[in-house]
């Protein structure tokens, strides 16, 4: 039997087609930018950014840029060299702490820190920001809030003379918006989060991006805990190393601090990438009563992709689909396996999968997902490849980045008013949701419109 | 302002292989596209959903030898080491914290004894085992967590790690020697140390500095890897066996890991290249 593989071809920002926010022609939807009489401000809490990415450049907010990989209090990586920091416009967060001791001392310690007479920089420590190794929050920005730029090209790397520039027709959801972001290591720390959020709380976010989970001990996998063995639990019994009291209850802060400043403004979490019930921690505090979104993945013919979940999350936004090849779901991209057959089930969802893959920004040059073909430094008289500056992205991260954008885009044209709240903002996106398939009731995907052009694939 | 024209009269298209730019042909009432022009057609190494732990990759590149002395051979790293020592104003006074007083340290020792009875007992067993084998440079608490520990095809991440551990190493012993504090048993006679305490000073943990150095590395490298976390995990765990051991006090383990964490932005400098090689190999 012969397989036909049309050929693949499809335009890269076919996700924002899907959710009303561009037309098939790429233009605004039913609206301008010039509606946007004050661009959102999303806090992006993930890996550092390189912020000097042409289509990032107009949307990062470099001044606000702060770095706790490194530094316990937090260091300005787009400030370094000034004396000090100034006046950065930050507001309170005070409200935010009441009754969590813990979270309160923290917030002590960084309005301190946050001080106009303060260095950017702590001693010789320095920002763990190199634009080299920030490719998932690059992708992550780009997601959110890419502007289509022209760019000047190299002189030594022109085709024709006359190709003095180059356009970059990319854009994220809400090309308007201002993005801030807060960098973080991995470690098993509540400390560094908590100082996130609360920095987060401070820049007076419009909207919080958390395209990763959090590793608390206890909440990551609580059901551990409810497991007991020979008089002891699981959690503890399994723990490499044990947690101390006052670690303890810094976690606990944490995700009450979480809530309560989800009810001031939208927290968009990724639900996870392994199918979890619920949403990995801490998309799985969502519930009605707070403004705490966890965000699934669907694929662009609008089914739940193959690692999302069709249940139990709040919403969904497009991603990258991958296969699976598990009991109750066979979804195999057919065109890979021409000559590998076996083990299909006759019964299977083959035809839900879609090779349609999220594209973002990349770090440009050598770093992150997708490398330019020069070893040398970039150029200094413009661009000489724009590969490397974009990349095949996906998961649940894309999803939830992509979410954050809209509600950004939202708050921008007044469809969420200025003084609404999480709850309110989560509310705006439910009653703008579109069911993609019928099949799956569940999944819900916001649409700007309300309307939505799913599927874009219609690939059989 | 936001430019949309530039949408309106290009546009990336995605293919298989390449992403391409193509200029639009505007015409009444629709918009055909028309491949005018399209540049840099560049690999794309990328695959990556953000969400791999590539679980199947090189399967049949399986190692002979999971915890040889393969892994722990590495050429000298000369180049890194001049890049580490042209950047030394950088790594060389970083804002450790003093180490404590004598009493402070007595009473931290109270602690390491409590810890030497308890590693007598019969359920301890397990922690006896992995102390003598974390004695000398072994990788495999590093390479279980990333799911590469019987896998083939991770020579530049294992390269990467030992590189860390040896110039680390050094910069640990840089940092010893300033305060030059005593090894636990020389403050409290009455700790047997399960292995001998190294000649070298106490504070901050070398264990400890090296194995979180390597951690904050690696979640530089891979940070949407789902054994991140675990890996922080994994280096707590050694430097705390430090301290069952008798080697070394609570503070040194927490210098050792302050000290990783601040200098993580210098070691990318010195190590990207190395760095940047082992990304490749999980993308």
């Amino acid at each position: 039997m012969k397989f036909a593989t049309p050929r693949l071809r499809y335009d890269s920002l076919w996700h924002l087609t899907a959710l009303g926010v561009l037309t098939r022609e790429n233009m605004p939807n039913t609206w301008l930018p010039e509606d946007v009489k004050k661009p959102a401000r999303v806090a992006m809490i993930d890996t550092s950014v390189a912020m000097d990415h042409p289509n990032l450049r107009p949307a990062i907010n470099q001044k606000l840029a702060f770095d706790l990989f490194s530094t316990r209090l937090g260091a300005f990586p787009g400030l370094v060299g000034q004396s000090c920091l100034g006046d950065l416009g930050l507001g309170t967060a005070q409200g935010v702490v009441a009754g969590l001791p813990g979270c309160q001392a923290l917030l002590d310690a960084l309005d301190a820190r946050l001080a106009p007479d303060q260095a950017p920089c702590i001693g010789t420590i320095q920002p763990a920001t190199s634009p080299v190794f920030s490719g998932h929050g690059t992708a992550i920005a780009g997601l959110i809030g890419a502007r289509p730029v022209v760019v000047p090209m190299a002189e030594a790397y022109r085709d024709d003379p006359r190709d003095t520039t180059l356009a970059l027709p990319y854009c994220g959801v809400d090309p308007t918006c201002e993005i801030i972001p807060i960098s973080t290591n991995f470690d098993t720390d509540p400390e560094q989060m908590i100082l996130a959020f609360l920095y987060a709380e401070r820049i007076k976010a419009d909207v919080i991006v958390l395209p990763r989970g959090i590793p608390d001990p206890f909440r990551m996998q609580p059901e551990l805990y409810a497991h007991d063995l020979g008089g002891r639990n699981l959690g503890e019994l399994t723990a490499p190393c044990p947690v101390s009291d006052e670690d303890r209850a810094l976690w606990a802060e944490l995700a009450e601090l979480i809530v309560k400043i989800s009810l001031r403004r939208p927290i968009v979490c990724a639900a996870g990438n392994e199918n979890e019930e619920y949403g990995i921690y801490p998309a799985n505090l969502a519930s009605e009563d707070n403004g705490v979104i966890s965000v699934g993945a669907v694929n662009a013919k609008g089914w739940a992709c193959s690692y999302s979940p069709p249940s139990g999350l709040t919403v969904w936004a497009p991603s990258t689909d991958a296969e699976s090849f598990v009991e109750g779901d066979v979804r195999l991209d057919m065109a890979q396996h021409r000559d590998d057959r076996h083990g299909i089930p006759r019964e299977n969802n083959n035809a839900r999968f879609s090779r349609f893959e999220i594209i973002s920004t990349d770090v440009p040059g050598q770093g992150g997902y997708s490398a330019s073909p020069y070893d040398s430094a970039e150029p200094e008289d413009g661009l000489r490849e724009f590969g490397s500056f974009f990349c095949r992205f996906g998961g649940t991260s894309a999803a939830c980045a992509i979410i954050g954008g809209l509600l950004a885009l939202g708050r921008g044209l007044q469809k969420i008013p200025a003084n609404a709240d999480g709850v309110e903002a989560k509310a705006w996106l439910l009653q703008n949701c579109v069911t993609p398939v019928a099949n799956q009731p569940n999944v819900c995907v916001p649409c700007l419109d309300g309307i939505g052009a799913f599927p874009v694939d219609t690939s059989s | 302002m936001v430019d949309f024209a530039i949408l309106e009269h290009y546009h990336f298209v995605v293919t298989p292989n390449d992403l391409e730019l193509e200029e639009r042909e505007i015409l009444p009432m629709t918009s055909a596209l028309t491949a005018m022009r399209s540049l840099a057609l560049n690999r794309n190494r990328n695959r990556n959903r953000n969400r791999n732990r590539n679980r199947n990759r090189n399967r049949n590149r399986n190692r002979a030898d999971p915890f040889g002395k393969e892994d722990s051979a590495i050429q000298e790293p000369w180049e890194e080491r001049a890049r580490l020592y042209a950047l030394r104003d950088e790594w060389m006074d970083l804002p450790v914290r003093l180490p404590p007083s004598l009493p402070e340290l007595r009473a931290q020792a109270l602690d390491l004894l409590k810890k030497q009875a308890l590693l007598s007992l019969p359920q301890n067993i397990g922690r006896r085992e992995e102390i003598l084998v974390e004695a000398e440079l072994e990788l495999s608490r590093y390479l279980r967590p990333l799911g590469i520990e019987t896998h083939g095809g991770y020579d530049a991440t294992i390269s990467l790690m030992l590189t860390v551990m040896a110039l680390t190493d050094e910069i640990g012993l840089y940092y010893k020697a300033r305060w030059n504090v005593p090894r636990p048993n020389q403050v409290e006679p009455r700790l047997r140390n399960f292995l001998a305490a190294p000649a070298h000073a106490s504070y901050p943990s070398n264990h400890a500095f090296q194995s979180f150095a390597l951690a904050f590395v690696i979640s530089r490298v891979i940070p949407e890897h789902p054994g991140s976390g675990q890996l922080f995990l994994s280096a707590r765990r050694i430097a705390e066996n430090r301290e069952w051991a008798g080697v070394h006090y609570a503070c040194d383990t927490a210098a050792g890991h302050s000290l990783a964490r601040m200098i993580l932005p210098v070691l990318e400098k010195v190590l990207q290249k190395n760095m940047l090689a082992a990304q490749a190999e999980w993308m």
